[in-house]
């Protein structure tokens, strides 16, 4: 199959994913897009947004769309990680011996829907950062290789509700993007009325298989991206790092931690994902720049002073986005 | 053409354009860098007293901005891959040219990199550079224009300086000038007569050197006037030194000029006179009657012009004329002269050829003219001869050393030829020891002369010869002294002249000669009777004698009012002041009544006791002026008023009127 194929392979399985979705879920077009950027970068989607705006659904839908395996897993404080992972149980064989054997829990899936991650316990939480990052499981001293392709697309309540914990950083710094899902406008509230309470449940096509999934994060990562759009990249991430010769001053003023090296990973493939996306076969400033938020937001941890006077770390990136030239010499002709 | 060179040839083709509207966008940059750096320095100079090569400078760095500026942004190198940055930028390309560069050179990339540069020369190919770089004023040319503008308004603004910087300023220019002409004249001084005595020639250079100084103003006023005082100090002192010896006082400067130069003696002018004398017969002191024959030559030239011109005039005329000119030869014949030209023109009057008389009587009146110029000169060589000492006693006498010297030689001459008759020599000794008495006042001449005398006495010629030798060698030595001495002193009167030119805030042109005497320069010599002073010059008002002021005391000029009050004159006081009476308005208060001492300059004024007057007048003004004119004009009628204030007192009254 040649590179044009599998790019139209590609932008066809976009399209059908997009407009499965759409099926269902009305609206949110940035939600979508960052989450099958994510699915395409193979990786980990953090939703965050105030209850009933969709979030289980799109990730369900997603998991309808995808001809994939799915478990959802509701965390709540007396969720324990065994819960999530599995444990090894006694079981009496057919010969009537007891041993142990390991359960699989919800973990052992292709999609996992982590909804209302935050209202854990930091323990329950960090049972995911092995298999996150790794793809794997430790249980009962016993390491198990989780199935490709692998997703956890947590949803979260904000921090400051009530019986929320705080994701660590570390946990954090594995989400490939952290989405903020906002209130949907009036024409989007009345299309979900009329689809919710008028017409019957839409049946969600299957669009993509798992090999195929694979294929396609494959020619993601062959995306050529230029130099000099790598080095915004990098320089992008370093000017978050507080207090050093590359930081912007905001960074130093309001940041207590800069983005981690997975930032500048996560813009570069968000980046490759997006110019497939729409037809180009390179990576463009712009596809940084459009991905920067997600990508970033969830990777700057802000200082007390920042808290105290309300600072986001987006109003942060946004300010990073606006003091970083293009090209470390000015370009001009 | 393949793909990747169509991208490459649409980025070379915005590469010259982008270079000159580099150059376009730095030069007009530079300008308004320079005009800011010019407007900043024009400013300066405008306000502060900054000299104007600050300005020059600003301009010259203003001028290096702009042509630099350009210059940098023409020979700046831009990559292609900077352009395709550039063009991608401006024509959101996302990238996809720059990309495209770079994946050319990596044929590792494979299907991306074919994929990519198909895409970028899709858009490559449409690529107008006068589309993506059209000419036109940079913005910062408004900038810069509004600051040239500033500038060139800036310009026409007059600079403020202080009245004492503007006075500093003038001394410096005034101080540069005098030390200029100082060190001119001080080295025509050494060009012209250049000093025999090593001294001398270091206090020239001294006084070159400082008039140098002075005029790269690198000295104030005060101490250029301490410099030129304490150098003019020195110059007089070491004047002083050389002329002390008595034979100074004996020395005419101007001696040598009697005999015609160096060594001319009272011999050779009078052969030259005889010879003269010879030439002109009985014309020889005659050039009155010269002149005044050739004026009636020229009244018949004229005449005869004029019967030229009238052909066919009166016959008369001719004769009378032909009658002129027969006895203007006559009078020539009796003073033993003769033109041939006159001749012949009183035959061509006879023969009524007017034209052929013309050319004769310009010839005759051209040889008029020479033998009027002979008379002259010969007139002349007798007043110098005159002055000249005849022997030399006599120029030992009055002073003329040259002559003095030359005549030494001609006796050394004399001496050492092997024939010298016996009443010659006797003649010699006689001279010898007549010049003996007026020699001593030389140094060791009078000792020298007499020796030559002793010599002669005793028949030792070669002994007499080295002995008036050694008198001339001594003369010579004195007279390189006295101009040394008169070099010292013309540069002494220079520096007294830049010291007074410094000094009174005048031009050098503008300060006078001081009045010393030309030939010591005041140190005092036989010309100027020891006073120091010129005849005719002068040591300004308050010093010397009337006499010596040349313009006496009508020279003294008021320029200011005076205020005698002070002084007491008891013969001029009124008299019967105590018998006023006392019960007088006690308004009456002393009063200055101002009156015109010169006429032309403010009137002193004079303090005449109880005729002020002070309160409400009781009468009419008219009528007071009008009895005041009466009174006036009654007075000038009488002569009782000074003919110097008259006109004076008609304009006031006439001003009055008016």
């Amino acid at each position: 199959m040649t590179t044009e194929e599998r790019i139209q392979k590609f932008r066809q399985a976009w399209t059908d994913l997009r407009t499965e979705i759409g099926k269902v879920l009305v609206g949110q077009e940035a939600i979508v897009e960052g989450t099958l950027t994510a699915i395409f970068a193979n990786g980990h989607v953090l939703l965050e947004g105030v209850p009933g705006l969709g979030k289980t659904l799109l990730v369900r839908t997603l998991g309808e769309a995808l001809d994939l395996s799915f478990s959802r897993i509701q965390f709540t404080p007396d969720l324990m990680p065994s819960d999530i992972l599995g444990t090894n149980l006694v079981i009496e064989t057919p010969s009537g011996r007891r041993e142990f054997q390991f359960q699989r829990g919800p973990i052992f899936a292709h999609l996992i829907l982590a909804d209302e991650i935050n209202r854990a316990t930091p323990k329950t939480q960090s049972a995911l950062l092995e298999a996150m990052q790794e793809k794997q499981v430790t249980a009962g001293g016993e390491m198990r290789r989780l199935e490709e392709p692998f997703f956890v697309l947590a949803t979260q309540n904000p921090i400051d509700q009530e019986g929320t914990y705080p994701l660590p950083e570390a946990q954090l710094d594995r989400f490939f993007f952290k989405l903020l899902v906002g209130y949907p406008t009036a024409a989007e509230l009345t299309e979900v009325l009329n689809r919710t309470t008028e017409r019957p449940p839409v049946r969600v096509n299957k669009v993509l298989d798992g090999p195929r999934l694979l294929e396609l994060q494959q020619l993601v990562r062959e995306v050529p991206v230029a130099s000099h759009v790598k080095d915004y990249a990098v320089r992008l991430v370093l000017a978050t790092h507080p207090n050093t010769p590359t930081a912007v001053p905001i960074a130093s003023q309001y940041l207590r931690f800069g983005s981690s090296p997975r930032g500048a990973q996560t813009l570069i493939l968000a980046g490759k994902v997006r110019a497939l996306a729409q037809g180009r076969f390179n990576v463009s400033f712009e596809d940084i720049q459009a991905v920067a938020l997600p990508a970033l937001r969830h990777r700057l941890i802000l200082n007390f002073e920042a808290e105290a006077e309300g600072i986001t770390t987006d109003q942060i990136i946004q300010q990073v986005l606006q003091a970083v030239p293009r090209t470390a010499e000015p370009v001009a002709v | 053409m393949d793909e990747l060179s169509v991208i490459r040839t649409a980025l070379e083709q915005v590469g010259p354009r982008s270079r000159w509207l580099r150059v376009w966008r730095g030069f007009w940059q530079g300008l308004l860098a320079g005009a800011v750096v010019v407007v900043v320095a024009l400013g300066l100079y405008k306000v502060v007293p900054v000299p104007w090569s600050l300005v020059q400078a600003g301009a010259a760095l203003g001028l290096g901005l702009t042509v630099g500026s350009a210059l940098i942004a023409g020979l700046r190198r831009v990559s292609l891959a900077q352009i395709a940055c550039w063009v991608d930028d401006r024509l959101q390309l996302k990238e996809r040219l720059s990309t495209a560069l770079e994946l050319a050179d990596r044929p590792e990339a494979g299907d991306w990199r074919r994929l990519l540069i198909a895409d970028a020369a899709q858009h490559a190919a449409g690529l107008d550079p006068r589309q993506l770089l059209p000419w036109g004023l940079p913005k910062v040319s408004r900038w810069a224009l509004a600051v040239v503008a500033m500038c060139v308004g800036l310009g026409f603004v007059p600079p403020y300086r202080s009245a004492a910087y503007v006075q500093r300023q003038r001394q410096a220019a005034l101080i540069r000038d005098t030390g200029r002409q100082l060190a001119e004249v001080v080295r025509q001084e050494l060009r012209q007569r250049p000093p025999a005595l090593p001294p001398t020639q270091k206090a020239l250079e001294q006084v070159v050197e400082l008039g140098d100084r002075l005029g790269r103003a690198s000295l104030t006023q005060g101490e250029a006037l301490r410099e030129l005082s304490n150098l003019a100090q020195q110059l007089s002192q070491q004047a002083r030194h050389l002329a002390d010896q008595p034979a100074f006082k004996r020395l005419d400067p101007t001696g040598g000029e009697a005999g015609g130069g160096a060594g001319q003696s009272f011999e050779k002018l009078q052969q030259q006179i005889a010879a003269l004398q010879k030439t002109l017969a009985g014309a020889a002191g005659q050039p009155d009657k010269l002149a005044k024959l050739q004026q009636q030559l020229q009244q018949a030239r004229q005449g005869v012009a004029a019967l030229q011109h009238s052909a066919g005039g009166p016959k008369v005329s001719a004769d009378q004329l032909a009658s002129g000119l027969t006895d203007a030869g006559q009078q020539l014949r009796d003073l033993g002269q003769t033109l041939a030209g006159l001749d012949e023109a009183i035959k061509a009057l006879a023969n009524n050829r007017a034209d052929l008389a013309l050319e004769h009587l310009d010839a005759a009146l051209a040889d008029l003219a020479k033998l009027r110029a002979l008379a002259q000169s010969l007139q002349q060589l007798q007043q110098q001869a005159a002055r000249l000492g005849k022997d030399l006693a006599e120029q030992l006498e009055r002073g003329q050393v040259e002559a003095a010297i030359g005549t030494l030689r001609r006796m050394i001459d004399l001496l050492k030829a092997a024939d010298l008759p016996p009443e010659q020599q006797q003649k010699l000794m006689d001279e010898v020891a007549r010049a003996i008495a007026p020699g001593s006042q030389y140094g060791q001449v009078g000792q020298h002369l007499k020796q030559a005398l002793q010599h002669l006495q005793q028949n030792q010629k070669p002994g007499a010869a080295q002995s008036l030798a050694a008198a001339a060698q001594e003369l010579e030595e004195l007279l390189r002294q006295m101009q040394d001495c008169q070099g010292l002193l013309a540069a002494l009167e220079a520096v007294d002249r830049a010291q007074a030119a410094i000094c009174s805030g005048k031009s050098w042109s503008q300060v006078q000669r001081s009045g010393r005497c030309a030939a010591c320069g005041g140190l005092g010599c036989g010309r100027c009777k020891g006073r120091g002073w010129s005849h005719g010059g002068g040591t300004g008002p308050g010093v010397g004698t009337w006499a010596d002021d040349p313009e006496g005391w009508m020279r003294w000029e008021q320029t200011g009012p005076v205020d005698n009050s002070g002084v007491q004159r008891p013969d001029l006081a009124p008299r019967g002041l105590t018998e006023r009476p006392t019960d007088l308005n006690p308004n009456l208060m002393p009063d200055k009544v101002r009156g015109q001492f010169t006429p032309g300059s403010p009137m002193p004024s004079i303090t005449l006791k109880g005729l002020g007057i002070k309160g409400q007048s009781t009468v009419e003004y008219e009528a007071a002026a009008a009895a005041a004119q009466a009174e006036a004009q009654s007075a000038l009628n009488q002569d009782k008023v000074p003919r110097a204030y008259q006109q004076a007192v008609r304009q006031y009254f006439d001003d009055l009127n008016r």
